[in-house]
């Protein structure tokens, strides 16, 4: 039996971690350097001030995240981090081009949400107790998602009641909440798995699941009409019933009951019509609902294959920092940036991808997969929203948009991957330890 | 469940893959004409941050130029001369975006990237403009709004050799100055209130307005009768103050019941308009309406400034069942329109031997290193009428100032050909006596070696006198306008 402190040494966590912090830094040099061009974009005969409290913000407060995980997840990966520091980062510095106010509050959420990365690190020793506390963690997302409701606290901004005001803070719980439910479904899944993947026929119970997030996901569409988030969880959950289950069924009847979706949905909400009907030709409603789209398609067309410079071109898309911070980068950092960017986004997935690959344990497992399927599906869709491959369906740039509830509810998603990524490499590394 | 995890990874891997196409589809295939695209405020903004070349005048004169700014923009468009060139370089604005010269010769202007000559260079991004030479003779500019005073009205004078337009005036006009202000709230208030004034001060009425010719049309009769029946230059028409017309029981009156008649020198030194219905008449629609078309009515002149309209003469086919409108359109009335460029190229065309050339305010573009890199040819626009034609037409012009209704244009030592009209525009509803009409001159000179072709509208307003006539009100502007490109004493 190996003792404690052979543990440490058999284990590659200090290896991981020494390669943390050398991406780490790398990470904090890139956003440094933006910083500083945009800066001088913005200012030409500015003086910087490189004791900007934000920036150093943005780019200790990561440093902080290393030092919890070397000593509260040492056998984590060591890239997810350092890809997120790297987008948050480089979204601050777009996000202060654009808009500098907004950029404090983005250092600041920063600070929140790595702090509620530490929090989770912390209290999750172990993914399991996740499963465990499935129902409590059912009632908390589904208590979130209906507290926009509430009268005196919820706001309806753009048709869509997303948001929550306590005091100058606003927040839309939406995003903690699909996490929540993500794994209170996850954890229903792998409890009736095997029953899922045996039964034959028909039955209703079989489908019972598959109807009970759909019609989540349509009570959702219709209360809140937030279209973006039923289709994001809908999604989310046929994929992961179909690895967890390997029946093509659920990924059939979910195509079919998505269809069924989509045209009660359009018949019900106007907003769906009209976003299919923008996304079909945006010229049509240039002055009006196409407006943005069209000006989105005119920044990535400045932009061009090395964009105009950080802070030297003046993006005119709406809500830049936020739903199209993405055509932001793609005019001030062309095709060059912005492909940058989307490798960034596939590195991320791909490491997701590698621990739920890796993790020890069923839940842990399809867990880590519901976590990278809700990052690669919310990246993938804002974006063809954006560059018009897809409609719009108003989801966040996952690290780079600006957004407090985006940004502190992918912290926490990262901390459950790092954890079942850190339980999963302990294991392996003991087992190779004691094989070898 | 580890296939399917890597399965749903390389799915992942394809639609990113699509992302990454339709990304070069939007930044490489597709860029330049997105960038390009009107309605694209990011690069108008751009522009806007850039340095502009200046408009100058034939001599030298200033029209607009950028300066350094503080505001956000860095370079502020400037127009020393206030509204006096207004009409010409149109204004240069972030929200309305832009009118005139600085519409029309936007990529000249607009600032380039300069090619680096030193090392430096290559890390400062430095900008070159051209600078726009017209036509414009700013002495000409200035007596045309000094002449107008507080008359509405427009003026355009021409060389009649080369086509370049000399002058260009529209009264009431507007400042373009604070259509380029970098504040929006001046910017916005500027644009209401000209757009709320029932003066329509943006209007350019030289070019864009088509008024009844009257009859300034009249030269265009006259040619007609050389190029298709020159019988009828011999006819001689009984002394009459109101002529039957066919096909109605309507009469053509003669401008305040007045009689007259004779041949066609008498006809258009009085501008009988009895004797021309007649001759209109007798010369038909169709050769009518192809002299006008020879002289441009029907078409866009080719100018180079954005928002010209074409002058209207009616169709052949109108007239067929309506012979009273041919009557009419003989003297410039009826559905007869012309703007002020149009008749001032009528005048030009006589005044040049048969040959209108092409109206333009490009004189040539200037680098930003004072070489010339672009010079205006003349061209020809139309070929109006033969010389001979030309010169008997203009010969009986002459005759206007000299004993007709264009006396008092007159200029000791110079020899001036002009035309008056005087549409009555309520002349339909047979009440030409009451004050309302659209008051017109057309004159060259000196005839021979003609310098300046000239039109000017004064079309009804209030504030006019009873019986307002051409040239009573556009014949003082003539005058002062021939007077000063002659260089002679009004």
């Amino acid at each position: 039996m190996a003792t404690t402190e052979q543990v440490r040494i058999r284990t590659r966590g200090y290896e991981r971690r020494r390669r943390e912090l050398e991406l780490l830094i790398v990470a904090d040099i890139v956003t440094i350097f933006a910083w500083v061009l945009g800066f001088y974009g913005l200012h030409p005969n500015g003086h910087i001030d490189f004791l900007n409290p934000w920036l150093t913000i943005v780019v200790l407060v990561p440093l902080g995240a290393h030092v919890a995980n070397r000593h509260l997840a040492a056998d984590a990966d060591a890239i997810l981090l350092p890809l997120a520091t790297l987008l948050n980062g480089l979204g601050y510095v777009m996000i202060g081009v654009l808009d500098p106010t907004q950029a404090h509050l983005q250092a600041l959420w920063t600070l929140i949400s790595v702090f509620a990365y530490v929090v989770c690190i912390f209290f999750v020793r172990n993914p399991d107790s996740l499963d465990r506390y499935r129902y409590l963690l059912a009632i908390l997302g589904i208590g979130l998602l209906f507290s926009p409701m509430l009268p005196g606290i919820g706001e309806n901004i753009g048709g869509e009641r997303l948001w929550v005001h306590l005091g100058s803070l606003s927040f839309q719980p939406v995003e903690v909440s699909k996490l929540l439910l993500a794994i209170f479904l996850t954890s229903l899944l792998v409890e009736k798995r095997d029953l899922l993947a045996r039964l034959r026929g028909g039955g209703l119970r079989r489908f019972g699941p598959i109807a009970l997030t759909f019609g989540l996901a349509l009570a959702i569409m219709a209360v809140e009409k937030d279209v973006g988030f039923a289709l994001l969880i809908f999604v989310t959950f046929v994929l992961v019933m179909w690895i967890g289950t390997g029946n093509r069924i659920y990924l059939l009847f979910g195509a079919v009951t998505f269809v069924l979706g989509l045209v009660v949905g359009g018949a019900v909400l106007p907003q769906v019509h009209q976003r299919i009907s923008v996304w079909l030709d945006p010229w049509k409603h240039a002055a009006t609902t196409g407006y943005q789209l069209i000006q989105a398609q005119y920044a990535f067309g400045i932009g061009g294959l090395s964009g105009t410079g950080l802070g030297l071109s003046h993006p005119t898309v709406p809500v830049a920092t936020s739903d199209f911070i993405f055509a932001a980068f793609g005019q001030e950092l062309g095709l060059l940036g912005t492909s940058a960017i989307i490798i960034s986004f596939l590195l991320l997935i791909g490491a997701g991808l590698r621990v739920a690959l890796r993790a020890h344990g069923e839940f842990s497992s399809l867990l880590a997969m519901t976590m990278t399927i809700i990052l690669a599906l919310q990246t993938f869709f804002i974006l063809a929203g954006v560059i018009r491959v897809l409609p719009l369906t108003g989801m966040t740039l996952p690290f780079l948009a600006y957004g407090g509830s985006s940004l502190l509810t992918n912290y926490i998603l990262l901390a459950i991957l790092m954890r079942i990524s850190h339980r999963s490499n302990q294991f392996n590394d003991l087992r190779e330890g004691t094989t070898g | 469940m580890r296939r399917r995890i890597t399965f749903v990874g390389a799915l992942f891997l394809l639609i990113f893959a699509i992302l990454f196409l339709q990304l070069n589809d939007l930044q490489i295939v597709k860029a330049s004409s997105l960038s390009d695209a009107p309605g694209n405020y990011s690069a108008v903004i751009k522009a806007f941050s850039t340095p502009r070349g200046e408009i100058l005048t034939a001599n030298g004169q200033v029209m607009a130029m950028t300066v350094p700014s503080k505001s956000q923009y860095k370079y502020q468009r400037v127009y020393p001369h206030g509204s006096l060139y207004s009409d010409v370089t149109g204004y240069y604005s972030l929200i309305y975006g832009t009118s005139g010269l600085e519409y029309e010769y936007n990529q000249y202007l607009q600032g380039k990237i300069a090619v680096p000559s030193s090392l430096s260079q290559l890390f400062s991004k430095s900008y070159s403009t051209d600078s726009l030479v017209t036509t414009i003779s700013s002495k000409l500019q200035q007596t045309a709004y000094q002449a107008l005073g507080s008359l509405k009205g427009a003026v355009v004078a021409l060389n009649p050799s080369t086509g370049a337009v000399l002058a260009m005036a529209s009264n009431p006009t507007y400042n373009p100055a604070p259509l380029a202000s970098p504040s929006g709230t001046t910017e916005q208030n500027a644009w209401k209130s000209y757009n709320a004034n029932p003066q329509q001060p943006l209007l350019n009425r030289a070019i864009s307005r088509a008024y009844p010719p009257g009859s300034t049309f009249k030269i265009v009769t006259t040619s007609a009768i050389f190029d298709h029946d020159p019988r009828l230059a011999r006819v001689n028409f009984p002394p009459v103050s109101s002529i039957a017309l066919p096909q109605t029981t309507h009469h053509l009156h003669n401008y305040a019941y007045e009689v007259c008649g004779g041949e066609l020198p008498v006809l258009l030194a009085v501008s009988c308009d009895t004797g021309f219905a007649q001759i209109g008449l007798r010369l038909g629609a169709s050769n009518l309406h192809a002299e006008a078309e020879n002289f441009g009515f029907n078409q866009v002149p080719p100018i180079d400034l954005p928002g010209a309209a074409a002058s209207t003469f009616p169709p052949v086919s109108f007239f067929s069942q309506n012979l009273p409108q041919l009557a009419f359109s003989a003297i410039g009335q009826g559905d007869d329109q012309a703007t002020a460029l149009q008749m001032a190229l009528v005048g030009a065309g006589i005044a040049n031997n048969g040959t209108i050339m092409a109206p333009h305010l490009l004189s040539r573009i200037i680098s930003g290193q004072d070489s010339t890199i672009l010079s205006y040819q003349p061209k020809v626009w139309k070929v109006a009428t033969s010389p001979s034609t030309a010169q008997k037409v203009a010969q009986l012009m002459v005759g206007v100032v000299k004993s007709g209704t264009a006396a008092g244009i007159a200029l000791p030592g110079i020899e001036i050909a002009a035309k008056t009209g005087t549409a009555q525009t309520t002349l339909t509803r047979h009440s030409n006596i009451v004050g309302q009409s659209d008051n017109w001159m057309v004159a060259f000179a000196p005839v021979g070696h003609p310098k300046i072709a000239i039109a000017v509208v004064v079309p009804k307003q209030a504030g006019l006198s009873a019986n307002p006539t051409g040239a009573q009100y556009a014949g003082p502007i003539v005058k002062a306008m021939i007077a000063a490109a002659l260089g002679v004493k009004p």
